[in-house]
């Protein structure tokens, strides 16, 4: 009966039409719809009947529940044993006919019955006919029936699944709302109590509480729970506090018998039931998910499991937002250290032709690093190319990546990007399949300085090795052009007043024509003022420069965008330029310019040295020239002194003497008097002697100094003089050999060895010896260390001097 | 007239503007067996040298007044009298593809072997 859900329900039109019909049919004044429950019966639709229901005593219909399929029929009902005594027969309303049609539902229960009444007997009952329209009226009650419990089937059905969409619904909000909140946990707590009260409609209130300590706190308040944010409940002795300490589900029926519930908040929270549900956190109860209703047992189990969902998608939405934050530090650690390298990083990967080989690569990924180091906007740059990015850049920075990965070897390189004038030192390395790292910083400053220290050093042995000042301007021209990048250096006279400048031959870079000759400096604009005052001239670009941007065409013919004419001064006076030119305007920095006054000033050393030399050098062969004339003079006058000394030998051996004398110092000029040949002053003196292949020389050759050239020509001069006269040389076949070397033992010694051979035998000579002889004895630089041993076979004779008194004094 | 003539010497035309010099020149062609004719410029050099056939060699400083006027004069000897040999003397460095053909130079001071051994060579 209670699938119909009729009971106590309005007045409904259709069955109401039902009883006016069986009225009209049976010509009675009362007809009822009678169903029986429990232990009463109620009238869904009546007429000509007061009350609506009656108990079971009074009931006639219950004798025609008893006998489905049949109509009952009581002529008379004060007649009639089961009724004559019915109150409603002999009272009020005073019935005395019945009739009734059983309600027998399709699954064979029987409902109740459509009766018709009279208040007088009918001992005819009804006709056959009447009785047929009551049994179909009674089909009809039935129909009715079975409609209206489909319909509230369908309408449960339909509420049903209004409730669990919006279940789902406000689940499906809610754990968006928790990944929307992230790590805030207050926002969290918000969206799941928001998302449970929409769920579960019964719910007034709702609130998390958050086990703090021993206690529990409302954190999230929301609905009748909206003024109690704060709110704290023990852990011990609340329906909370039992869901957080078990962590289970609770749902409380009626806090008027919950073994549970704390009292003194059943009226201040207006609480009759309640659902719980635990948060976890860690492993651990967070807090506890409450809904609440004013009405004792509002909800159902399936509103408990609802909740419960509820409150595990925040758990999970708490466990996946931690892990998130994890992940995300991780992640802001590594980016943030990308970001910040002072290094710039690059991920590339290389792209191939059609073959295979690598042609190209492309940038994956940049730090702002990179950016500042390139001068490129380091958030441009992914999936473009370095031959993109940089176009004619060398091909070094894309064959050396390429051979990274390819091989999977890590590669240092120091390199420059010429189209920047940068250069880079950095680390490529292998990141896998053709995708590679790189790591650079930028060392333009170092290997430019370096550049140019090296420049000075080279330019310091090339101005040392030259002995021109045209060779010196062109050495110092090549090494600015180089050292610079610059695309001409040159080095030009300042001719008077700095109204001209002869160019001399000058570096120019490949494709650049040479500005050798004759230049009116008005011609490029107001450029020499400065000159003649000695100050360089320094223009970045001379089309905005104000001394040249009036009309820059002159410079711009011939290839000059930017210049620098650094004034080189003799005796205080700038007397030239070096002249440095660039094809494209470039900004010269502080130690270029210092470098090129560097170079200036090396150039005026240079210069200076040179001219110093040419003119030491004229008055080396003046003096060598006046030497060489005077001891011809004195020559001179000692052959006519001596005009009446009859021996003409002495004469002879004067001028000879004095011959050697000279010979020293022909070999000593050649360094301009600082130094001789050791082997070249023996020759020279010897040769004056005789053949020089009767002399076997034998040593290494050594600079020694004037005082020890001197020396050796005059003892060398005595021992030929002597050995052509009576020894070795003396005869046709007769040799000498000349060895020298030096001994290290103690102090440092130089050691000459005379030994003749070949000649007449030899007897040593008595007497003190003239000049000659003394000369001898003494020995080289008058040491007095001369062994002289007259052998049989020949004079042999030592000579020994400290190598210190002998070599070139180095200072 | 039935003086006997003493046998010619070779004639040597000496140059030099330095007397002192001079006398040890004309000593050396003297001890060489020649006569030294003595000029002490290029222009009286060369005026003997258009007057006189029988200087056979002329012996020169090279480093008279006028830097180059001694080897200036050996070069213009070769050209007009091919025939005259020609020794020099000098105190300068000299570039040997600058002497005239059959020339000979010897530095100072002297080596008087070296200087009467040529002056032999081309008076005999």
């Amino acid at each position: 009966m209670a699938s119909y859900a009729i009971l106590d329900t309005p007045a409904e039109a259709g069955f109401d039409g039902i009883v006016q019909l069986a009225c009209r049919l049976c010509r009675v004044p009362v007809a009822l719809v009678s169903l029986v429950a429990g232990d009463r019966q109620w009238f869904k639709a009546r007429q000509g009947f007061p009350p609506c229901q009656t108990d079971l005593n009074s009931s006639v219909c219950a004798y025609a529940v008893d006998h489905p399929g049949q109509l009952l029929i009581i002529p008379d009902l004060a007649a009639d044993p089961r009724t004559s005594a019915n109150p409603l027969v002999t009272g009020e309303p005073f019935i005395r006919f019945y009739a009734g049609a059983p309600l027998v539902s399709p699954e064979g229960h029987v409902l109740g019955s459509l009766c018709v009444i009279d208040h007088a007997p009918r001992p005819d009952g009804l006709t056959p006919q009447q009785q047929d329209d009551l049994r179909a009226l009674a089909h009809q009650v039935v129909s009715q029936l079975e409609l209206r419990r489909a319909i509230v089937f369908r309408d449960a059905v339909r509420a049903d699944e209004g409730r669990a969409y919006r279940a789902r619904d406000a689940l499906r909000d809610t754990q968006a709302a928790l990944t929307g909140a992230n790590t805030d946990l207050s926002v969290a707590l918000r969206a799941v109590v928001l998302g449970a009260m929409q769920a579960i409609p019964a719910a007034e209130g709702g609130t998390v509480e958050v086990l703090v300590g021993d206690h529990l706190e409302y954190q999230a308040v929301a609905g009748t729970l909206a003024a109690h944010a704060g709110l704290r409940m023990p852990l011990a002795g609340s329906c909370a506090g039992y869901c957080a300490q078990t962590s289970k589900p609770y749902r409380m029926t009626d806090a008027a018998t919950d073994p549970y519930v704390k009292r003194d908040l059943i009226a201040h929270l207006q609480l009759s039931s309640a659902i719980f549900a635990p948060i976890l956190h860690d492993g651990a109860v967070l807090g506890v998910l409450k809904l609440q209703s004013a009405r004792p047992d509002v909800f159902s189990s399936d509103d408990l499991t609802l909740l419960n969902l509820f409150a595990g998608a925040t758990t999970a939405s708490l466990a996946a937002a931690e892990t998130r934050s994890v992940l995300r530090a991780k992640d802001d650690y590594w980016r943030g250290l990308f970001n910040r390298l002072s290094e710039g990083f690059t991920i590339g990967e290389v792209i191939r032709d059609a073959e295979g080989r690598i042609a190209d690569w492309r940038y994956v990924e940049v730090n702002p690093a990179w950016g500042a180091l390139v001068g490129v906007d380091a958030a441009t740059v992914a999936g473009r190319t370095i031959r993109e990015v940089f176009p004619g850049i060398e091909d070094a920075w894309v064959t050396d990546f390429a051979s990274v990965v390819e091989t999977g070897q890590a590669s240092s390189f120091t390199r420059q990007i010429g189209v920047l004038r940068r250069w880079y030192e950095g680390r490529a390395f292998p990141l896998g399949g053709d995708r590679f790292g790189v790591i650079v910083l930028e060392v333009t400053d170092r290997i430019e300085a370096e550049a140019r220290r090296n420049a000075l050093l080279q330019l310091g042995d090339g101005l040392r090795d030259v002995t021109s000042v045209g060779a010196m301007t062109r050495v110092a021209a090549e090494i600015v052009g180089r050292t610079l990048n610059a695309t001409r250096a040159g080095f030009g006279r300042i001719i008077g007043d700095a109204e001209h400048v002869d160019v001399e031959p000058d570096w120019t870079a490949p494709g650049q024509v040479s500005i050798a000759g004759r230049h009116r400096l008005a011609r490029y604009g107001n450029i020499g003022a400065g000159l003649a005052l000695g100050e360089a001239l320094v223009i970045d670009d001379v089309t905005t420069d104000p001394r040249t941007g009036a009309d820059p065409h002159p410079l711009l013919a011939i290839g000059v965008a930017a210049l620098v004419n650094m004034p080189v001064r003799e005796r205080d006076r700038a007397v030239a330029v070096l002249i440095v030119h660039d094809v494209r305007p470039r900004v010269w920095t502080v130690e270029e310019l210092e470098f090129l006054r560097n170079v200036a000033d090396r150039l005026e050393a240079g210069v200076a040295r040179v001219r110093a030399e040419e003119l030491q050098a004229v008055l080396n062969h003046e003096l060598a020239h006046r030497l060489k004339n005077t001891l011809a003079i004195v020559q001179s006058i000692a052959t006519q002194t001596l005009r009446g000394v009859t021996e003409r030998d002495l004469v002879d051996v004067f001028e000879r003497r004095v011959l050697a004398l000279s010979r020293a110092h022909d070999v000593l000029m050649q360094k301009s008097w600082s130094a001789a040949k050791l082997r070249a002053v023996m020759e020279s003196v010897l040769s004056m002697q005789v053949d020089l292949g009767r002399f076997a020389l034998d040593g290494a050759d050594m600079d020694i100094n004037p005082q020890a050239a001197l020396s050796l020509s005059l003892l060398l001069h005595e021992l030929a003089t002597n050995a052509l006269k009576y020894g070795a040389l003396s005869a046709e076949a007769g040799t000498v050999r000349m060895a020298w070397r030096t001994e290290a033992d103690g102090m440092p010694t130089l050691v000459l060895d005379w030994t003749e051979s070949g000649g007449p035998a030899v007897t040593p000579p008595r007497g003190r010896g003239g000049f000659g002889s003394r000369l001898i004895r003494m020995g080289l630089l008058g040491t007095r260390s001369a062994a002289l041993d007259y052998q049989p076979s020949g004079l042999r004779a030592e000579f020994r001097a400290p190598l210190a008194d002998v070599q070139v004094q180095v200072h | 007239m039935g003086q006997v003539q003493p046998p010619v010497l070779p004639c040597v035309l000496v140059v030099e503007d330095d007397p002192i010099l001079m006398m040890a020149l004309v000593e050396f062609v003297e001890n060489a067996g020649g006569e030294a004719v003595e000029v002490t410029s290029i222009p009286e050099a060369i005026q003997i040298l258009e007057t006189r056939t029988d200087i056979r060699t002329v012996f020169t400083d090279l480093d008279m007044r006028g830097s180059t006027a001694g080897m200036e004069l050996a070069l213009l000897i070769r050209d007009r009298w091919p025939p005259i040999e020609l020794l020099m003397i000098s105190s300068h460095p000299w570039d040997e593809a600058q002497i005239p053909a059959r020339g000979i130079v010897l530095g100072k001071p002297f080596d008087r072997r070296r200087i009467e051994a040529a002056l032999r060579r081309f008076t005999s």
